[in-house]
């Protein structure tokens, strides 16, 4: 009888704790079993990288390359490369060479110079910060210079050096970032190679809304980043 | 010494008899209590039979939501991630925010150093709610139900009901949001509560009888070994052999901050000294819940005193961060901009972001001016350098610092003297896997 009521007590009891038990014990092995399949585990998540857009074409790439190596940023033969140079670098013709970079209209900033001159106005001045802060996972800035045809070819020549220069010391100066050093690629082209044509005055300007021509784009240097993988 | 059968004799007088009843005396020989009209072990008025059975539902209604809970951990401890079971109704809406947040922050479990995910609290409450059901039961089923077995069924509902009100402080004071499932318990303890109260009430008054003391320590004993059981039962089956907290999940390969981007996080409590602190990097994005989530786990652990950490913001925002096609956290970029502008305040605008997080998504989401704005007025240090290419040039910079190192591209990260703790690492098994790592690098200091 006593070993009766006992067991009544208890019944409940035991079910109070069979209940939970049975529960748990389960989902704890097929935790168990669920990790041992998992481990070890591969992080699902893509792993930080430069960007490497749909224009970056192997002929892109084999240029800027090239630029990058032959124009001073690999070695130490010192920066910048002349107009003879730059055929001989890219081995294509002007249009072949201006046609590379279409695609990155959205990217390129031109920056205007005064006729004969290399100093970077205001507006230039905020253009090439700007598109230095618009970096991205960008690898290589490079900047393109030129000069409208009027005058001679070797003045022309030293005034795209000068206009590239101009665009460099100016993000030395602002920057002060080791990796202009390592990333920032010059490349002058005088008249004597690879001219914009006047369609170009669409682009983003740093004389926006001032008169454009032929001539007038072409006192001038192109930059932008280059969203490739160099 | 009692007659069983007599428990299924119709008349309540005859239940009354000397001897009867099955008032537990199976330990303890007690004298059957006199009832006030002089009948021994009276049995309760009809009426009052059925709130035994009611808090009989009220604890089978807390084990449901406490089996839910610990459900939702049980199924986290495999290291991946899970829904969280978090309606309060079947059918309700989804609220899992809450539910998440509590199953994720330091009051889910105890003893986390100890064990990987430590042991959820809602386990307890699981055996305390199955102890309860099965006592309820039994008092529902005694013919002769006496006050010592409704005062202890009164009393032991009071467990609940107090940590029910402890954490539904802890709810509304640290973690700023309800978790559905936690509030059934709450709901669950408190109707326990009541009708065990009615119940005690509609039970004649009795003398309390020589054992009152011993049944009393007797049952909470039961309670306790119900309790104990499934704990023990925890502790023996709960995944121990992990792989990912004895070799983490990458290292870090290029430590150096050249661009100085990496900012202090200072540590609130100072803890140990400078010297005895291990090196330690986390990976942040300011407008990240979990990293928020992670910041209040490493300093309500007391481990994170025992790091010398740095922050990397790492913005999941694609205005600035090229490696996402989308904005998880938009805003991030500019509330990174205010941190890498004024590196000295950085970790009050972290503070800021994290504390206010919802408004700052929103701002960011729907009007990124007004952000700016906010983080100008609230810390005027940055003014006229947030959204300036210095800026932007800084956040770039602490973007590549990711890319030098071919981290994963999430939030958030931690690096602990140059080793990454696994992902599944980071949430419940933080303290265990922490502790170790710490141990570990002390060792080799």
């Amino acid at each position: 009888m006593g070993a009766m009521i006992i067991v009544k007590h208890l019944v409940p009891l035991v079910i109070a704790l069979a209940v939970p038990a049975v529960m748990v014990s389960g989902w704890l092995t097929d935790a168990e079993a669920r990790l041992a399949v998992e481990e070890p585990r591969q992080s699902k998540a893509i792993t930080a990288t430069v960007a490497e857009e749909g224009y970056c074409t192997v002929e892109l790439k084999r240029i800027v390359r090239r630029i990058a190596g032959a124009c001073g940023l690999l070695g130490e033969q010192g920066r910048g490369c002349r107009p003879a140079d730059a055929t001989k670098v890219v081995s294509l013709q002007g249009e072949e060479f201006n046609a590379l970079f279409l695609p990155l209209q959205d990217r390129v900033r031109i920056i205007q110079y005064d006729m004969g001159a290399a100093e970077l106005d205001e507006g230039a001045l905020r253009a090439v910060e700007e598109a230095w802060a618009d970096r991205g996972g960008a690898s290589f800035f490079f900047v393109v210079s030129r000069a409208s045809p009027e005058g001679s070819v070797d003045k022309n020549r030293e005034l795209s050096e000068s206009r590239a220069k101009a665009v460099l010391d100016h993000l030395m100066k602002r920057f002060n970032d080791p990796d202009i050093e390592r990333q920032v690629g010059l490349l002058w082209l005088g008249e004597e190679f690879a001219q914009l044509e006047d369609k170009f005055c669409d682009w983003k300007r740093s004389r926006t809304g001032e008169k454009c021509d032929a001539k007038d784009i072409n006192r001038s240097a192109f930059i932008a980043w280059i969203d490739c993988s160099i | 010494m009692h007659d069983p059968g007599s428990q299924l004799a119709p008349s309540p007088i005859k239940d009354s008899q000397p001897g009867s009843g099955d008032a537990a005396d199976y330990t303890v020989e007690v004298p059957k209590p006199r009832t006030p009209t002089g009948s021994y072990g009276a049995p309760a008025p009809s009426g009052g039979r059925i709130w035994p059975w009611l808090v009989v539902v009220a604890a089978l209604l807390g084990c449901v939501y406490s089996a839910l809970s610990t459900h939702s951990f049980i199924l986290r401890l495999d290291g991946q991630t899970h829904a969280v079971a978090c309606a309060i109704l079947p059918g309700d809406a989804d609220q899992s925010t809450g539910c998440v947040t509590a199953l994720l922050s330091p009051y889910s479990s105890v003893f986390r150093a100890s064990m990987w995910g430590g042991i959820p609290i809602s386990l307890p409450a699981f055996g305390v709610f199955a102890f309860l059901a099965g006592f309820a039961a039994w008092v529902g089923l005694k013919k002769d139900r006496m006050r010592v077995d409704t005062g202890f069924l009164l009393l032991a509902t009071l467990l609940p009901v107090g940590a029910s009100a402890f954490f539904a402080y802890i709810s509304a004071t640290r973690l700023g949001e309800f978790c559905s499932t936690c509030v059934g318990i709450y709901i669950a303890s408190g109707l326990g509560f009541l009708f065990a109260l009615i119940a005690h009430i509609r039970t004649p008054r009795t003398p309390d009888g020589v054992g009152r003391w011993g049944r009393w320590f007797l049952w909470f004993f039961e309670g306790a070994a119900i309790v104990g059981t499934l704990v023990l039962l925890y502790v023996m089956l709960a995944p121990s052999d992990r792989e990912s907290v004895a070799r983490g999940c990458g290292e870090l390969v290029k430590r150096e901050d050249e661009a100085k981007i990496l900012l202090k996080k200072p540590d609130p409590a100072e803890v140990v000294g400078a010297a005895a602190k291990v090196s330690a990097l986390v990976v942040v994005d300011p407008l990240c819940p979990s990293c928020k989530g992670l910041d209040e786990r490493l300093f309500a652990s007391g481990l994170g005193g025992r790091l010398d950490l740095d922050v990397l913001v790492f913005p999941l925002d694609s205005k600035c961060n090229w490696m996402v096609k989308s904005s998880p956290h938009p805003g991030a970029c500019l509330v990174t901009e205010a941190m890498l502008c004024a590196p000295e305040s950085a970790h009050r605008v972290l503070e800021y972001a994290y504390a206010d997080q919802a408004r700052l998504l929103e701002l960011g989401k729907t009007n990124e001016s007004a952000l700016k704005a906010d983080l100008e007025q609230k810390f005027p240090e940055v003014k006229g350098c947030v959204g300036s290419a210095a800026a932007k040039a800084k956040v770039n910079k602490s973007l590549r610092f990711a890319v030098a190192n071919a981290m994963p591209v999430m939030t958030p990260q931690l690096f602990v003297a140059g080793t990454r703790i696994c992902d599944e690492d980071t949430d419940l098994g933080l303290e265990f896997t922490l502790t170790r790592m710490l141990d570990r690098s002390s060792s080799v200091q």
